[in-house]
């Protein structure tokens, strides 16, 4: 201890805090949150300016017209125009919109993946003539904007030949004009929730079989006919629900009696609720942090940063906490009207003297007026979805070519080698080795390009078609609320996005555990 | 400590502390990986550091420049202590340099671009005089040939050495050395022992973390052996190679020699 | 010698070398046949009169342009083939084409266009279908010829001068050889004149570009040997600003009121950059940087104040100097970073300076109006409009991309929550909604007396949206870059500033690169949706202007296929030229 004097007046046991403006930390989290502070305060800024200058052209800005009578009418969708037993509110038609841009987006999804996948397949095809065939249809496709498609689509389409009473090709079941396709059409009838119901009770009982059935497989091995008999199960429950779902009409009071019980919950209890979730789940976190800091002798030594952490996660949670109980109550009072209204809607799918027939068809008709029109008995097709339709198709397809093409070549060679090494023959490698690490590598891009699809969904605008965004547009125009109708847009597309990149993260997780 | 002090030899006990370490603690989340470290090191002394792999050389090290922040304890370098204050940060970053297992040479930048950018923007030396030094710690590091290369172009040891000349460049007080033979191939580890040496020779203080046994017996004033976190034993080459004291440095050493 | 390819072994192995082989052979061959009659069938339908096109085509490219005007499109068009011959000289742009390569693509050319006119549907024109036997007989005679007749073929290469001249030449002979375009196209209106055709009345002009191309090229390829990086520096710099300043000056003819600019824009300009400059000379002195963060920390301050008094309607103050107090506290911030020696703080004080005159004379020249006199508001439309907004949306968006990505990869909670949160959302919802936000909403969420054009409104929300990808882009190129190199420059001493602008951002950018042009691709073709949203863009033009002239009612088609031929051709290339630039990066990585 004889040379270290001069050091331990330096080396105290604890550290010396720097003063404030050269303490890194401190800097570190000041400037962190002026910054958060200066991007809340702008948002404040920009929304109470909004507000105030709508205000001063007398529109109040909110959610209240949502019920207001939509005084227009829609070019196509579940329901076009109001009528006496079915309004078409503001809100009703912003509905009619997303549901028109889930059908684009859904059979889109479908078709564009089919063609995508028979052309990325045929890229890598060893015929010359199918090699070049389908780079050009990549290259065509994908250099021309999807809008320019879209539009050249409609040109095309509206070039075809007028509607007449007796366009064809075959008459009264399908017909093609420059107005759409139309063709005959399956619908869901009366029934079609007590037989949905019933079967998914069935179903869960026929889980149950099977599952017995496995274990008997494995306990004595040989062929038990699981799937045979799985599969039979299958086919009588469906035969059952079909026609005798008519017990199933006692469901109408339970949603009823849950749509009183849910209507009279207090409002106070939900937002005292929301507020225990908020600080429950902040709690969750300091304790889980804190987890992460404990050591077999106890709690590690917190730094600075992690107390501005925990600083941070409370502080969060309390204003959580504050914005259910305080600022916006709207909120609660709005999911109990909302789960209130959908038990509602549930308890007039059943029963109270319906048909019990799931499902039923239509043939196209025909309105003549002073313009031929095609009928609502149809399944159509009209020009504008058409349009949409196709252009979003060709577009993505030649995407999603190009993404199989990419995984396929992502495989090694050496695993298809290997494969057949293992005497697995060229079907088996295929299915077993190659795809699905083919799969790992195209499934997140590919979920990219759904995703892309249904955002593209809103280029309907240019063509006319009564999407989600050009409803929203007709409902702004009428009503000047943008702000509300944004705000729509960006949580449907938001949900929307979410709701894919969980599929895609699920089956990713799923093909990589079937992998290890 | 009172082994270590005993085993020092008088001269190097009149010299000044450079770096003194009082029980350093440092955890990464719930692992500890500095279990408290008692070190002083003297002016112009060679320190080598042994020790089992994820004993925590490499975070005692980087503790010393403030790559990683100690939690407990105090580390003082030249005078300076280590704390997250600015300044004491900026000054010991340009007084302490440091190479490393990887190189960690710049690979978009030259071979000179890569010795003249902290003299130029951190010390704010003319650029003129910084490529003049750069150019004699290149011919001091035997490479003058390869200035105008890039790092991608040459050979591990020619990297290793820019990576020296590198760290020279901003004239440093303490040189950190972390393994920096261990990713080379036999044929190259000489040349860069090479250049410690001579570095070790003309004076600098180091701290050096290596495997290398016959660099640790000719050039170190003294060794450190660490275990989990832990410094086990200290003491002069000629004791530490005859005389291990502690059971876990003769296992050790079993195993390495 | 024997078991070389000759074309009949090449089509059994490859065509029918089996029952399947054979059977996909005839199946796609049939498909793209009828696939290119279906298509052909389109353009040439009978009342797909393509010189609805022709006609039309000043109004695609320029839109409602003065007609008097016009040569200030010329010289801007000018300015640009300029740039590009230099920059392909100086950048060495010298892809080597393989002379049989050449050949074979000329000859697949010539069969693709014998194929045309043999499955053409009856309603095309006959010219169209003998021209296309004719190219197509040229084109395959002429290969096949200068394949045999020219020696050693196979090892030749053509250079990228040749090729340039080559190309020029063509577009030359089309423009003084073939008449297209009957009527001219005065100020909205059609006028037809005999004898005067779209090509007789701009075949000058394209001569006199097309020179300009070749010799800049040529002259650019003589001096850059000797002055190579000034000569980058230099077309770096113009790349940048250049184009605004063809835009706003010369395209735009603003009318100067010239006692103004000496009473009021000079004074400030001069007062910023010679203050600007004195301020950040003197600070920049080794040894005052922590004068320099106090400093820089009031002016933020200062510089804030400004913004919140406009807002709150305090006090007025022209929008320039706002800004102009926002550059300097960021610049006095970065000072101590960037400060050094005399050389290095002259260096400072003098991009500031240049960086004050360039932002002035810009700000001025936008906010003086034009002296155009144009039917419609906007001054540029067509596919100069698409082009420019592209261009600008990329280059604005650079910065603030960089930003959002290295907010999104720092240590650093909020900033990375806060940047994950922008991003995120901005990625989740259609571009089409953010710029009808923004059309709609800026002028909104703006205070009572602050304005914003319609195209400089969607500008700003296309320019956000594109950031958001930008940050992504750039985040992969960010997380790319090893753990060693933080700690290296750590140990060196590098600040957190000079470690990202030296170190962790030329490396991100490297690897970012092939992204970064897939998304000035995505942006190009993107920029169509300005149709939508009241640009007066080439597509909007086609769509619906087109059809409403008496002459071509009702007649979209072929404007919109020429449409989605332009659009093919500069995103074709783009994103040929980007698949090489992978290449040649990927052979320098091994370096
Ligand atoms: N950034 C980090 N995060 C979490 N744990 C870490 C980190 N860095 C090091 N560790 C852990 O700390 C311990 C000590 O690591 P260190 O790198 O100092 O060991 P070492 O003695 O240098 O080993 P080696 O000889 O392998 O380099 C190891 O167990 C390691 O796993
Ligand atoms: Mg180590």
């Amino acid at each position: 201890m004889t040379s270290t004097t001069h050091a331990t007046s330096l080396a105290a046991d604890s550290q010396r805090r720097p003063p404030f403006w050269r303490n890194t930390t401190l800097i570190k989290w000041t400037v962190q949150v002026a910054v958060l502070f200066t991007v809340l305060a702008a948002f404040w800024f920009l929304i109470t300016q909004a507000r105030s200058n709508l205000s001063a052209r007398g529109i109040p800005v909110g959610y209240d017209w949502f019920d207001d009578p939509a005084n227009f009418q829609l070019g196509e969708g579940i329901q076009t125009v109001d009528s006496p037993e079915r309004r078409l509110t503001m809100s009703r038609a912003l509905w009619v919109g997303m549901a028109n841009t889930f059908r684009v987006a859904i059979a889109g999804i479908i078709f564009a993946t089919i063609i995508g996948v028979i052309v990325g397949v045929s890229r890598l095809s060893k015929n010359y003539v199918a090699r070049r065939a389908s780079s050009v249809y990549v290259e065509m496709l994908r250099n021309v904007p999807i809008l320019v498609q879209i539009i050249l689509w409609l040109a095309i389409l509206g070039s075809i030949g007028a509607l007449t009473p007796d366009t064809g090709p075959i008459k009264g079941w399908v017909i093609v004009s420059q107005k759409g396709i139309s063709i005959p059409r399956v619908f869901l009838a009366d029934g079609f929730y007590q037989f949905l119901s019933l079967f998914l009770l069935l179903s869960v009982g026929i889980w149950f079989v099977r599952r017995r059935l496995v274990a008997r497989q494995e306990r004595l091995g040989g062929n038990q006919h699981v799937g045979s008999i799985t599969t039979a199960l299958v086919v009588a429950a469906l035969v059952v629900s079909w026609f005798a779902n008519a017990p199933m009409a006692f469901l109408r009071g339970v949603f009823a009696s849950l749509e009183s019980a849910w209507g009279s919950i207090p409002q106070v209890v939900v937002q005292v609720g929301l507020a225990a979730l908020a600080v429950g789940v902040g709690a969750l976190r300091v304790r889980a942090f804190l987890q992460s800091r404990r050591t077999p002798a106890g709690l590690a030594k917190l730094t600075d940063d992690d107390w501005f952490r925990l600083l941070f996660i409370a502080l969060v949670a309390i204003v959580a906490a504050f914005i259910v109980l305080r600022v916006w109550p709207g909120l609660s009072s709005w999911l109990i009207n909302s789960g209130r209204d959908f038990f509602g809607v549930l308890s007039d799918k059943f029963g109270d003297g319906r048909g019990t027939r799931p499902l039923d068809a239509m043939r196209p008709t025909l309105s003549t007026g002073r313009f031929v029109n095609y009928g609502t008995t149809g399944l159509t097709m009209t020009v504008f979805y058409a349009s949409l339709f196709f252009g979003l198709v060709f577009y993505t397809s030649a995407f999603i070519a190009e993404v199989v093409r990419g995984g396929i070549l992502a495989v090694p060679t050496g695993q298809g080698e290997a494969a057949a090494a293992l005497g697995l023959s060229r079907g088996q490698a295929l299915r077993k080795v190659i795809l699905p690490q083919a799969f790992r590598v195209i499934m997140p891009p590919l979920g990219n390009q759904y995703l892309n699809l249904t955002k593209n969904t809103s280029l309907g605008i240019a063509v006319g078609f009564s999407e989600i965004v050009q409803v929203g547009q007709t409902v702004y125009n009428k009503n000047s609320q943008t702000l509300a109708v944004f705000s729509i847009y960006m949580m449907f597309f938001l949900a929307c996005s979410l709701t894919i990149s969980s599929i895609v993260n699920y089956i990713n997780r799923r093909l990589a555990i079937v992998e290890r | 400590m009172s082994i270590a002090d005993q085993s020092l030899t008088t001269e190097l006990a009149s010299r000044n502390d450079v770096i003194v370490c009082r029980g350093v603690k440092k955890w990464f989340g719930d692992f500890q990986a500095l279990r408290g470290v008692d070190l002083t090191v003297k002016d112009r002394e060679v320190l080598v550091v042994l020790g089992p792999s994820g004993s925590g050389k490499s975070t005692l090290i980087r503790c010393i420049n403030r790559l990683e922040a100690h939690q407990e304890g105090s580390i003082v370098v030249d005078g300076v202590e280590l704390t997250n204050d600015l300044r004491n940060i900026e000054k010991i970053r340009s007084e302490v340099g440091m190479v490393f297992q990887q190189f960690n040479l710049f690979p978009h930048l030259t071979v000179l671009d890569n010795i003249t950018l902290a003299p130029v923007w951190v010390r704010k030396k003319p650029k003129a005089d910084a490529l003049a030094k750069a150019m004699e710690l290149l011919e001091r590091v035997g490479i003058p040939e390869q200035a105008a290369k890039f790092p991608g172009q040459l050979s591990g040891g020619q990297q290793q050495r820019v990576a020296i000349a590198r760290a020279l460049a901003m004239e440093p007080k303490i040189m950190l050395f972390d393994e920096p033979t261990s990713a080379l191939d036999p044929e190259m580890i000489k040349e860069v022992l090479d250049v410690m040496k001579e570095l070790a020779n003309s004076g600098m203080t180091m701290i050096v973390v290596t495997h290398e046994m016959g660099f640790a017996r000719e050039v170190a004033d003294r060794l450190v052996f660490m275990e989990s976190g832990e410094i086990v034993e200290v003491g002069t080459p000629d004791q530490f190679f005859s005389a291990p004291r502690e059971e876990r440095t003769k296992k050790f050493l079993s195993q390495i020699l | 010698m024997s078991t070389r390819n000759t074309p009949v072994r090449w089509v059994r192995e490859n065509l029918f070398s089996s029952v399947g082989n054979s059977a996909q052979t005839v199946v796609f061959s049939l498909i793209i046949l009828g696939l290119l009659r279906w298509l052909l069938g389109q353009a040439f339908a009978e009342e797909s009169n393509w010189e609805s096109v022709a006609t039309n085509l000043r109004l695609l490219m320029a839109y409602n342009y003065p007609t008097g005007q016009f040569v200030r499109i010329w010289v801007s068009a000018g300015a640009l083939f300029f740039a590009v011959g230099l920059s392909f000289a100086t950048w060495n742009v010298r892809p080597m084409i393989g002379f049989r390569r050449l050949l074979t693509t000329l000859v697949g050319f010539g069969c693709f266009a014998l194929i045309c006119g043999l499955v053409t549907p009856g309603t095309t024109p006959s010219v169209v279908r003998t021209s296309m036997f004719a190219i197509g007989g040229v084109l395959v005679v002429g290969g096949l010829a200068a394949g045999r007749l020219v020696p050693r073929a196979g090892e030749r290469n053509v250079g990228f001068g040749r090729l340039l001249v080559a190309v020029s030449g063509l577009a030359m002979a089309v423009v003084w050889l073939v008449p297209f375009g009957k009527h001219s196209f005065i100020d909205g209106a059609i006028a037809v004149e005999r004898g005067v055709t779209i090509a007789s009345s701009t075949k000058m002009p394209w001569t006199v570009l097309f020179a300009v191309l070749v010799s800049t090229f040529f002259a650019g390829r003589a001096i850059a040997v000797r002055i190579r990086k000034q000569l980058k520096i230099a077309l770096i710099a113009w790349w940048v600003v250049g184009p605004a300043f063809v835009l706003f000056l010369v395209l735009r003819d603003p009318a100067f009121d010239w006692s103004r600019i000496w009473s009021v824009d000079v004074p400030i300009a001069a007062a910023f950059a010679l203050g600007g400059g004195a301020v950040l000379y003197v600070l920049a002195r080794p040894g005052r940087e922590d004068l320099a963060r106090v400093v820089g920390a009031l002016l933020v301050g200062f510089a804030l104040l400004h913004w919140v008094a406009g807002f709150a309607g305090w006090y007025g103050m022209l929008q320039k100097v706002r800004i102009s107090f926002v550059l300097l506290a960021i610049a006095v911030l970065l000072v101590p970073t960037f400060a050094g020696e005399r050389r290095a703080r002259l260096r400072l004080s003098g991009g500031w300076i240049g960086l004050m005159v360039v932002l002035h004379w810009l700000i001025t020249a936008i906010n003086t109006p034009s002296t155009l006199v144009i039917s419609a508001p906007p001054f540029i439309g067509g596919l100069v409009l698409t082009i420019t907004i592209a261009y600008y949306v990329m280059l604005a968006s650079f910065p603030l991309g960089v930003l959002l990505s290295l907010a999104r990869t720092s240590k650093l909670p909020i900033f990375r929550v806060l940047s994950t949160g922008f991003v995120e959302v901005v990625r989740g919802v259609p571009l089409i909604t953010v710029l009808f936000f923004f059309s709609i909403m800026l002028p909104l969420f703006l205070p009572r007396g602050m304005g914003i054009s319609d195209l400089a409104a969607v500008f700003t929300g296309y320019t956000l949206f594109s950031a958001a990808y930008m940050a992504e882009n750039l985040r992969g190129g960010l997380q790319s870059v090893r753990r060693g190199q933080f700690d290296a420059s750590d140990a060196l001493g590098l600040t957190t500033v000079q470690r990202t602008v030296f170190i962790t951002l030329p490396q991100a950018l490297r690897v970012a690169i092939p992204n970064l042009v897939g998304q000035a691709i995505a942006t190009f073709k993107e920029t169509s949706l300005i149709a939508i949203v009241g640009g007066f863009d080439i597509l909007r033009i086609a769509n619906s202007t087109i059809p409403n002239q008496p002459d071509f009612l009702g007649q979209k088609r072929p404007a919109l296929l020429f449409v989605a031929l332009v659009y093919f051709v500069f995103t074709y290339s783009m994103s040929k030229s980007a698949q090489s630039l992978e290449k040649k990066l990927e052979a320098g990585r091994v370096r």
